[in-house]
Order: structure tokens, then C-alpha cells, then sequence
């Protein structure tokens, strides 16, 4: 409890210093809501023109999109710096957040608080239209509603252990920018689409090594298709807390291997 | 000679990291085989155009080995770090223009990014991919000037990005904005001609398919070299706007003390 509060101090103090700059904030808000928005439109531009992948349609695909989004802009809000380790690593800043009196993970996620404020209502909005639609078409019903929610909480943890193990190997590569590129990156790219259009083996590395199908796409085979068993939605949780425990072992690992880089 | 210096300089300073690079290009090769997954899967049941299914995996292949020429310059030209240090007074107070000298750089760039990135990606495409070759000695002529021109346009327009920092600290996201609609307007993805009414006039107007799908519909066949014109009139019209940016940043630069 003391550390959820301490969490929330931190994170007060970060929110005042971004708003020193009040414009540099609402124009990154702002940006970062049009990139996504774009994005999305590039994934719409497709569909519109050939109306479905695989049995997918425009609507089954935004739900998809949007689970992904809001999960990204969870784990983005929290836990901001995480995926910006590779920058304390250089500089040496992370000597700073040593001394300080908390948890050295708990310091990094509160640095820089960014509430992805533009992401979570392009996100949220296109998840409601989605929703909205498959309901008028009778494909789902309002208790899709709380699995949905279910899957976004399952998603936005697994995609911070996935963060949290591709940043801590830093420790040990210092740069970890290509890994990202890999685990973060691409694995979001693919995960906007479903999984079914990939071959076997790029399925079997989206499920198994680097595991984002059970942010979206599985936890969506349940909802929307009824292609999955209910356990599914527990199975994406109990994948995503797996890994994040995996991933605190591996940061105590790595913090204790940390040399700086000195002055 | 100070252009082929500076931009011989960059390429070396690059050749160091050349391992790292060639694990980033195993990431960028997969990011093609998802979007050709995509073509894959819609083109399995429909018929794709004038491309066809075949066309259109070559179509997506070659625009990913392309986006190292001209979709990932540096970021700002690195701009924004000189603002930040207050070294950008230093850079133009050189007796060599600030545009020609981040231009003269980041053609060293593109260059070793074309040796080893391109390159690799597209070896690796044409072994594993059915893709297309170019039909004869003009057309990769062609494609080669088509590709210098998307490179000078996007150099063109991480300068401008780059002169942004100058009136904000975020100017980084302009970079993913203009990557953003490069990937929608460029043709990068879908070919331009099968973007929506509105979108596909944006497009027409604009730098954009300089980028990505007039150099890969000539590298088709699918087109004639005369389609660069237009691209030369916007490098043209792109420089005079660096130039016209780079008079702003006189005025807008405040030298630090220390």
C-alpha cells in the first residue's frame, strides 16, 4: 500500500515538472493522438477497400486494434521510462534513481509521467464504435463488455513484462533499441492484424517466445468469434502475470549486474 | 569536396556498428513478412490488379528495402541534440551553409544505410521471396534515380523537423507524424491509386509518393522513369523551404552563455 502511494506522490511531482511546459505537453499529446489516429487509418484504408482478411471484417479488426491501443496506452501511462532504460544506461541517470530512498523500478516508472491521454480516447473510441456495431449486428452482447475490460487489464500487464524483460537486458547489451525493435515494435505491428494471416512460424513466435497474441487476438477469438473457450481469458492473465514475475526476477538480476558508466 | 568529406565521414563513423545493424536489418526484414502476410491473406481469395498476388508481394518487399533510403534519415538530421547543447550556434556560424552541411552528412548516411541495409534486406527477399527483378539495365537506372530523390526529399524534410526544435522540445514527434503519414500517403503499404477519393488526392498533391511508389512501380516495370519529374520539383520546392527554415532559425537562436 505504502508503495502504491508513494507511487502516486511520484508521479504528482512528474505530472508538475511536464507541466512547466504546458504547450510542449499538449503538443506531444496531441501528436502522439494523430499518430496513432493515422495508423488506425492505414489499417482502415485496407479493410475498406477489401472489406475482410481471412473472415475478419473492418469491425472485428478495429476491436482488435483498439484492445491492443488501450492496453499500449495503460502500460505506456504507468510505467513510461521502462522502455527508455537504454537512455538512463548511457547517460549514467540511473545512478541518480539508485540513491533515491525507493525501489529503483518503482523511481524509473514514475520518471517522466506520461498519461497517454490521446491514445486512450482514439482507442477508447474506436473500441466503443466497434463494440457498438457488433452489438447492432448481434454478434455480441453487453457481456462482452466486462471480458473486454478483463482483456485490456491481461494486455496492458503483459505488454509491461514484455517492455520490462526487453529493457532490463540493457544490463547486460546496454543498448537495447534493436531488441525493442523486435519485441515491442514489431510484435505491435503484427498484433493489429489477426494472427490467422501469419505463417506457422510467425504464429508460433507471437504466441510462444514473444507472446502478444494473448493481449488482442486470442482473448478476441472468445469474445467476438466464440473460436475459444472462456479459460482463454484467464490463460492471457495467467501468461501476462507469469512473465512479469519472470520479468522482476530478471530486473533484480540486472540491476545487481549494473556498473555505471561513471562521470 | 567538403560534401563527399562529410559524407564519407558519416559512412565511416557508421561502418562500427555494422553487427548491431545487421540484427536490426533481421527486424526490418520481418516487418516485411508481415505486411506481405497481410497482402497474402487478402489476395487469397481476390483478385489484386494489375499487380496480382505476385506483383503485389514485390511491391510491399521492395518498399521495405526502400524505407532505408528514404524512410529512416536521422532523426531531425540530429538537430534537435544541438539545439539542446547550444551547439547549433556553432553550426551556423560555419562558413558552409547549415543545410548543405547536415545534407552533405546524411548522404553519407543514406549511403552506407543503402550498402548495408538495403542491400542485405533485399538479397535476403530475393532469396526466400519470389521477387520480381528489375527488367533491365534502364529500369534499375531509373529506380536508382528515383530512389536518390526520395532520399534528397526526405532529408529535406527531417531538416524542416529539425528546425522545429528550435520553437519546441517534442519536435521528435514530428518525426512518427510525417513516418505516420508517410505510411499512409507514400503507398508504402497500399498502393496510392487504391486509397479512398480524398486520401488519394492528398497523396497526389503531395511529396509523399516520391517516396515509396513511384521508385517501386518503376523497379516494377509498372511505370516510366519521366514520373521523377515531378519528384525533382519537389526536392526543388523542399529546398527553398530549408533555406527559407534556416533564416528563421537566425532569428530564432539564442547562444548560451558559460
Amino acid at each position: 500500500m505504502s508503495w502504491l502511494r508513494m507511487y502516486r506522490i511520484l508521479v504528482l511531482a512528474s505530472i508538475r515538472s511536464r507541466m512547466q511546459y504546458r504547450f510542449n505537453f499538449w503538443f506531444s499529446t496531441i501528436m502522439s493522438a494523430l499518430v496513432n489516429a493515422v495508423e488506425f487509418l492505414m489499417l482502415a484504408v485496407v479493410l475498406l477497400r477489401f472489406d475482410h482478411i481471412q473472415g475478419w471484417t473492418i469491425v472485428e479488426c478495429g476491436y482488435l486494434y483498439a484492445i491492443l491501443t488501450l492496453s499500449r496506452a495503460i502500460y505506456r501511462s504507468i510505467a513510461s521510462d521502462v522502455h527508455h532504460l537504454e537512455r538512463y544506461l548511457l547517460s549514467g541517470d540511473l545512478d541518480k534513481l539508485l540513491l533515491r530512498p525507493v525501489p529503483i523500478l518503482l523511481a524509473l516508472m514514475t520518471q517522466n509521467f506520461n498519461l497517454r491521454f490521446g491514445e486512450l480516447l482514439q482507442g477508447g473510441a474506436i473500441l466503443v464504435l466497434c463494440m457498438a456495431e457488433l452489438m447492432r449486428q448481434g454478434q455480441i452482447g453487453w457481456t462482452a463488455i466486462a471480458p473486454t475490460l478483463l482483456a485490456i487489464g491481461g494486455g496492458a500487464v503483459l505488454l509491461y513484462a514484455i517492455g520490462l524483460i526487453s529493457a532490463t537486458t540493457g544490463f547486460w547489451l546496454t543498448r537495447t533499441s534493436v531488441l525493442q525493435n523486435f519485441t515491442e515494435d514489431a510484435a505491435k505491428t503484427a498484433a493489429q492484424y489477426p494472427m490467422s494471416i501469419y505463417p506457422g512460424w510467425l504464429q508460433g513466435i507471437l504466441t510462444g517466445v514473444i507472446p502478444i497474441a494473448f493481449a488482442n487476438y486470442l482473448p478476441a477469438l472468445y469474445i467476438l468469434k466464440g473460436e475459444a473457450s472462456p479459460l482463454v481469458l484467464a490463460g492471457s492473465w495467467a501468461v501476462a502475470l507469469a512473465l512479469t514475475g519472470l520479468g522482476l526476477l530478471f530486473w533484480r538480476t540486472g540491476v545487481s549486474r549494473y556498473h555505471s558508466t561513471g562521470s | 569536396m567538403l560534401f563527399l568529406t562529410l559524407a564519407r565521414k558519416t559512412y565511416i563513423r557508421n561502418l562500427q556498428f555494422r553487427a548491431s545493424h545487421l540484427i536490426q536489418n533481421l527486424a526490418s526484414a520481418i516487418f516485411g513478412f508481415i505486411y506481405i502476410s497481410i497482402w497474402t491473406g487478402i489476395g487469397e481469395s481476390r483478385s489484386l490488379g494489375e499487380y496480382g498476388l505476385a506483383g503485389m508481394i514485390s511491391y510491399v518487399a521492395f518498399n521495405q528495402c526502400c524505407l532505408w533510403v528514404s524512410g529512416f534519415p536521422t532523426n531531425g538530421l540530429g538537430m534537435e541534440a544541438s539545439v539542446r547543447s547550444g551547439q547549433i550556434a556553432m553550426d551556423l556560424m560555419r562558413p558552409v551553409h547549415l543545410f548543405y552541411h547536415l545534407m552533405s552528412k546524411e548522404w553519407g548516411q543514406i549511403a552506407y544505410q543503402f550498402v548495408y541495409k538495403f542491400i542485405p534486406i533485399y538479397a535476403l527477399y530475393l532469396w526466400v521471396l519470389p521477387l520480381q527483378r528489375p527488367a533491365s539495365v534502364s529500369a534499375a537506372a531509373a529506380t536508382l534515380l528515383a530512389l536518390a530523390i526520395s532520399g534528397y526529399i526526405a532529408i529535406c524534410l527531417h531538416y524542416l523537423i529539425g528546425a522545429a526544435a528550435l520553437w519546441t522540445t517534442e519536435s521528435t514527434w514530428l518525426v512518427y507524424v510525417n513516418y505516420a503519414f508517410s505510411m499512409l500517403l507514400s503507398g508504402f503499404l497500399i498502393p496510392i491509386e487504391w486509397l479512398p477519393g480524398p486520401l488519394a488526392w492528398i497523396s497526389a498533391y503531395s511529396f509523399y509518393p516520391y517516396l515509396h511508389y513511384v521508385p517501386t512501380r518503376i523497379y516494377l516495370g509498372m511505370s516510366t522513369v519521366d514520373l521523377v519529374a515531378g519528384g525533382l520539383l519537389w526536392c526543388a520546392a523542399l529546398t527553398l523551404l530549408c533555406l527559407l527554415a534556416t533564416r528563421l532559425m537566425r532569428h530564432r537562436v539564442e547562444v548560451q552563455g558559460g
